[in-house]
């Protein structure tokens, strides 16, 4: 009974380190984060599609908001924002429109699979020489419920989660 | 005695009633409009309503006790919803859109078309970009606009396409 009870034991001890395992190796094989105390985010680009104003607004507010709720960084500057000069290990984030898929409100509330839109975004993180230091195309999707400003914020949540992930205030953490 | 009044009275109807005085008085929000502050704006959440004037250089939004100013000079770029659709479908698209119900192709329009928005971009003390978007009845969003250009505002939107619109084939048939 003893030696059932200690084989069990052993067991579950195998299987949790089967377990652990590629979640350890995925920490281990994770890139170094870049060296960042501020990011500045600059207004949204949209050289090749012509983007109201309301959206382009929309997708800068919400990046801050976003940048700003999911932390990392010490400092979120504005474009233009004359203290951001003074940081010395900055990222500025540029961000430019190169799709829109037309959706459809209506659709999307009717029958909930069609309907969807989506905007798509090149984003690259400079430092303050213009060396680019990271590149992302983000894709914002609104799918089942909510209007078209709905794109906006899920491309800004999904872009402050790569910044999150790739910089740090403190180097190689 | 008498027709020299009547003539008073008629000079006066028509001054009164005049094209020229009643746009006059169509351009002056005298009275503050109620507006939905969508996003952007420092120290209000996101969709508070509020109500919105323009008066002695700055824009004032009020939510109850709250009260936000910001002042016109600073504004690099006010902007209204049809504004944004005549720069993307050009004058005779955006009239196309106007006669087109929602959800029928009206892809990039944001908000139902009962509603205008107000879209204002102006720098902060320390020269930080910043943007606000207003939502509120239509034909206010023109309104604030104008008063805002004529107290020190900027806008990169091309001139108004009232006259232009006026004169388009479209308006020229329906006048027909």
């Amino acid at each position: 009974m003893k030696s059932m009870l200690r084989s069990g034991i052993v067991g579950l001890a195998l299987l949790a380190g089967v377990a652990t395992a590629p979640v350890l190796r995925a920490q281990a094989n994770k890139p170094a984060k870049i060296k960042a105390s501020a990011i500045r985010v600059e207004m949204i680009h949209s050289d090749e599609i012509k983007l109201p104003a309301e959206f382009q607004v929309s997708l800068y507010e919400d990046l801050i908001q976003q940048l700003e709720k999911k932390g990392g960084f010490q400092h979120i500057y504005r474009q233009g924002d004359r203290n951001a000069e003074k940081v010395a290990d900055l990222v500025i984030l540029h961000s430019t429109v190169t799709g829109f898929k037309k959706g459809n409100e209506e659709l999307r509330q009717v029958t909930t699979v069609a309907g969807a839109t989506s905007i798509k975004l090149h984003c690259v993180f400079k430092d303050k020489e213009g060396k680019a230091l990271l590149e992302s195309d983000v894709t914002g999707n609104v799918r089942f419920f909510g209007g078209n400003l709905r794109a906006t914020y899920d491309f800004a949540k999904k872009t402050a989660q790569i910044a999150h992930d790739s910089f740090s205030p403190t180097a190689g953490t | 005695m008498r027709a020299e009044l009547q003539r008073v009275l008629f000079v006066g109807f028509l001054a009164a009633f005049s094209p020229w005085t009643l746009a006059t008085f169509a351009q002056q929000p005298e009275v503050p409009v109620k507006v939905v502050q969508i996003m952007g704006l420092t120290g209000v959440k996101n969709k508070t309503g509020g109500k919105l004037t323009v008066d002695g250089g700055n824009l004032h939004f009020v939510h109850g006790a709250a009260k936000v100013d910001v002042a016109t000079a600073s504004m690099e770029d006010v902007v209204t919803g049809a504004d944004s659709q005549r720069i993307i479908h050009g004058t005779l698209g955006s009239i196309g859109l106007m006669a087109a119900p929602y959800g029928s192709g009206r892809f990039l329009s944001l908000f139902r078309s009962k509603l205008d928005t107000l879209t204002v971009k102006y720098r902060d003390a320390d020269g930080g970009l910043h943007g606000v978007i207003f939502m509120m009845p239509v034909g206010k969003a023109e309104v604030i606009k104008k008063e805002l250009l004529a107290q020190g505002a900027h806008t990169t939107a091309p001139e108004e396409a009232a006259n232009a619109g006026a004169s388009s084939p479209a308006a020229k048939e329906q006048k027909q």
